[in-house]
């Protein structure tokens, strides 16, 4: 519990003193973890999510790797389960997938060519439509679907899904431990989680704050927040203490079979992002992807 | 470097018109206004629409149907203005070949492998290319190429393989058809190419001329040098003509012991003069010089120009200057050339050269044969042409700004000549389509696996990346090499042939050499880089003389340093 308490410590104060009628009506609704200054600022930005070389534009060359990594975790774990009927090409065919903070629609999309069965959902009314009428355009979307809810609404409803996502997210939110709650809830017993956030340390400052919103304006000034990062023993402290999920840790690292974390990285020389090799010292101290498997068995650990 | 034909050029004879305005549009402007084009709700979506059913466009729809492909399912159109049963009912009298024929290096061969090619490509009408000559028109410096001794065992005995550009497209052409997936619609022109609402972000609409509205996840431009799709995607294009004509033709030739499987290039001041092998008694002609030469080579009786080639194979070029001399001005004064008194005159030349009738360089005795020494160093004696397979193109050199379009050009794409067109000295324009086509194939399937939408900016970046300089280098190794022996200069001539002959007697450099032209079909990296750089070696060393040459002398200075703009 040590650690959920820090979570919530370090964002309970938004830096940014941003203030709107939304906010009003969220304050009414204490279970929701959602940020109205946060809402408001990506609904003003909300226009230009599929443009690929604006605000967002570094967000879309983000979404490969993201696929890749959801994508490999899926085929490994499916591997270990039954090696001899892995289907390489439709790993997400027929699987229920729910795509939290969807924005835009990047990664709902993707989920949804590769076949699941997906729902995205996103705070932001204008999000929700700009992703709905993109998709729209689109005749390999048949299974997407998008609504304007919390997630908390979904938990209230009881739905549960194969495959729940949410990227770039959790740095966003206002309470990021009740919102994992939220999000462990929403899968089935067996079924996956993914989040990619951004470690809290100096480097993660310097790029993510101050090269790409300062120097570079790669990206609108105010989109992140230093104390709302997470760092990824954060989350694995979480994963076991709180939730349940992992059963043990060898000095921090989780097993293979339940959880898993990996850093990324714009190498500008190549124009794209790369999934780090753990390896690499300092892999982890900034952008990074997050998998875990929610027990078959529910041991019952699980607080709202 | 390996050499070839290329071109856009029709299989029958005479003046070559660039294909493209005519074969893929009607006069109907490509516009982007959306207003007198269809709603997107009347439009057939289709995931690629590929404008040109040319060598780089049947490929491209050959790759993403291949079974390895993850777009096997996409939907796929196809749009040719011309006829495609003239191409799918091509065929020739074996001792008969098409005038257009391209160098397919090792790497293009096993791509195409890959897209089925070999099920239906006539075999018996390609030929192997393992040995090269190249020599300088004034210097005689000489750089000579053979698969066997320079790339091993490991490696195939070809460097690349002749093959005429119908039989290629055919082959694939009859794999497309055994495809479901694919709609071919030749015979159709486009008429506009649009995005609706002038919306950058929805999905261009391609009005063909019959009504049909195709819409498209993404526009591929295959559509040769002019691309109207280039011109819809707004992307601008830089380059010039040189003041060159590619004279082509179809030739006989005596066999030799030895087989026919070299191919041969003399860099002439005027532009070089290749001989590529296509069976033991024909090869084919690409004779790239000046327009007037061309055309008074392209107007005389073909057996003219088969003693022509013969000596502009083997005479110094004071005396082909004066051959070209002679035949433009007795066309001038309408004037037939007679084969008699042109092989006088090369007689009387050869002569005066002090070239023996029983010597290898002498194209007029019948004492020549293969028992000559140094025979094996030129192309066999031309004894007559093909009837009607004379023909000439403008060559140019092309390149567009990027191979993507932006904001209301997005989800268009170009590939092969309507990117990029070179000089065809090192046959390299098909080689480099089918470059950019692979690339583009994995690109597409790269997106697919992982659920992008492949008509993204996002998908199709790493093609840009990895082809654009690529094909950058290649063009601007062949345009300098151009430049460099369209010089009679002597400090260049000197240059030049030095670097030749030292290059010559380094067999790893020329293994180097061959390797990056595309002569091995395993490695992908870095065609062309060796070339590339040892042409800007050579060119920084022309650099030096230049500014010497202004230090030493004013006014000279100024006149050498124009001859020198390399």
């Amino acid at each position: 519990m040590r650690t959920v308490t820090r979570i919530a410590l370090g964002t309970t104060r938004s830096v940014r003193g941003r203030c709107s009628p939304a906010m009003a009506i969220a304050r009414m609704n204490h279970t929701s973890s959602i940020n109205p200054d946060e809402i408001a600022h990506f609904s003003r930005l909300s226009a230009s999510w599929w443009d690929e070389q604006g605000e967002f534009g570094l967000l879309h060359k983000m979404n490969p790797v993201r696929m890749q990594f959801i994508r490999d975790k899926l085929l490994e774990i499916s591997h270990e389960e039954d090696a001899e009927n892995v289907r390489n090409g439709g790993i997400l065919e027929g699987k229920d997938a729910l795509d939290v903070g969807c924005g835009g629609g990047l990664l709902s999309e993707s989920l949804a060519r590769l076949g699941a069965r997906t729902l995205g959902v996103d705070a932001s009314l204008s999000n929700i439509n700009i992703a709905s009428l993109h998709a729209s355009s689109d005749h390999w979307l048949n299974g997407l679907e998008y609504r304007h809810m919390p997630a908390e609404d979904l938990v209230k409803a009881g739905r549960q899904f194969d495959i729940v996502c949410s990227m770039e997210v959790i740095e966003h939110v206002d309470n990021p431990a009740n919102f994992l709650r939220s999000l462990a809830h929403l899968v089935k017993p067996g079924g996956h989680l993914f989040m990619s956030t951004i470690a809290r340390t100096p480097l993660s400052y310097f790029l993510t704050i101050f090269m790409a919103e300062r120097a570079l304006r790669l990206v609108t000034p105010g989109t992140h927040t230093y104390s709302k990062f997470i760092n990824p023993s954060e989350l694995l402290e979480l994963f076991q203490e709180d939730l349940g999920w992992l059963s043990r840790s060898y000095h921090g690292t989780p097993p293979r079979t339940e959880a898993e974390i990996q850093g990324i990285a714009y190498l500008p020389w190549k124009g794209a992002w790369a999934l780090l090799p753990k390896t690499t010292p300092g892999s982890m101290e900034c952008n990074y992807m997050f998998w875990a498997r929610k027990p078959l068995q529910d041991d019952g650990k699980h607080t709202t | 470097m390996p050499f070839a034909r290329i071109g856009q050029k029709s299989w029958k004879s005479g003046q070559i018109v660039p294909r493209i305005p005519k074969r893929c549009f009607s006069k109907a402007a490509i516009c982007r206004q959306s207003g007198q084009t269809s709603s997107p709700l009347d439009a057939e979506t289709h995931d690629v629409v590929i404008v040109g059913a040319g060598a780089a466009g049947l490929a491209l729809a050959s790759a993403l149907t291949r079974p390895s492909s993850s777009a096997r399912s996409c939907r796929i159109a196809l749009v040719e203005a011309s006829d495609l049963s003239k191409v799918r009912e091509w065929s020739l009298p074996s001792d008969q070949y098409s005038n257009r024929v391209s160098s397919v290096t090792n790497r293009s061969l096993s791509f195409l492998k890959t897209c089925d090619l070999h099920s239906h490509l006539n075999q018996t009408r390609t030929n192997s290319i393992q040995e090269m000559e190249v020599w300088d028109g004034v210097s005689d410096a000489r750089i000579s190429f053979r698969a066997s001794e320079l790339l091993g065992r490991e490696h195939s005995t070809n460097m690349s393989t002749m093959m005429e550009n119908l039989n290629l497209q055919r082959s694939l052409l009859k794999t497309l058809q055994s495809n479901s997936s694919i709609i071919l619609l030749d015979k159709t022109k486009v008429d506009s190419i649009a995005k609706p609402n002038d919306d950058a972000n929805s999905w261009p609409l391609i009005t063909l001329d019959n009504g049909r509205v195709l819409r498209a996840r993404l526009l591929v431009g295959a559509d040769g040098f002019n691309s109207p799709v280039r011109r819809f995607a707004g992307i601008d294009c830089y380059g010039w003509s040189y003041d060159t004509q590619a004279v082509v033709a179809t030739l006989f030739h005596p066999s030799r012991s030895t087989g026919n499987t070299t191919a041969f290039q003399r860099f002439l001041p005027t532009g070089p003069i290749a001989f590529l092998p296509l069976s033991p008694t024909i090869s084919s002609l690409v004779w790239s010089t000046k327009p007037h030469i061309a055309s008074s080579l392209r107007s005389v009786h073909p057996d003219v120009l088969s003693l022509m080639i013969n000596a502009a194979f083997r005479l110094p070029q004071i005396s082909l200057q004066y051959l070209y001399d002679y035949i433009s001005e007795k066309g001038r004064d309408g004037l037939q050339v007679e084969r008699n008194e042109l092989a006088d005159e090369i007689r009387w030349r050869e002569a005066a050269h002090s070239i023996q009738p029983y010597s290898a360089l002498s194209s007029t005795s019948d004492k020549q044969g293969d028992i000559s020494e140094g025979f094996d160093l030129l192309p066999p004696l031309v004894e007559h042409i093909q009837a009607g397979s004379v023909a000439s193109f403008p060559l140019r050199f092309n390149h567009a700004e990027t191979y993507l379009g932006e904001g209301l050009g997005s989800r268009t794409v170009l590939v092969g000549d309507a990117a990029h067109s070179l000089h065809p000295l090192a046959g390299q324009g098909l080689n480099l389509a089918l470059g950019d086509v692979e690339e583009l194939a994995s690109c597409i399937d790269d997106a697919i696996s992982h659920g992008i939408d492949f008509g993204s900016r996002t998908a199709l970046l790493p093609y840009v990346r990895n082809r654009y300089f690529e094909n950058h280098k290649v063009m601007s190794a062949v345009d300098k090499l151009h430049k460099l022996y369209s010089s009679q200069l002597p400090p260049v001539v000197w240059a030049r042939s030095v670097g030749l002959e030292v290059v010559n007697e380094l067999d790893s450099l020329k293994t180097a050499l061959m390797l990056s032209a595309g002569a091995d079909s395993r490695t992908t990296p870095n065609p062309w880089n060796a070339a590339a750089d040892g042409v800007t070696l050579v060119n920084n060393g022309i650099e030096f003389l230049k500014t010497g040459a202004s230090v030493i002398s004013g006014t000279v200075g100024s006149a050498v340093r124009n001859v020198l703009k390399v």
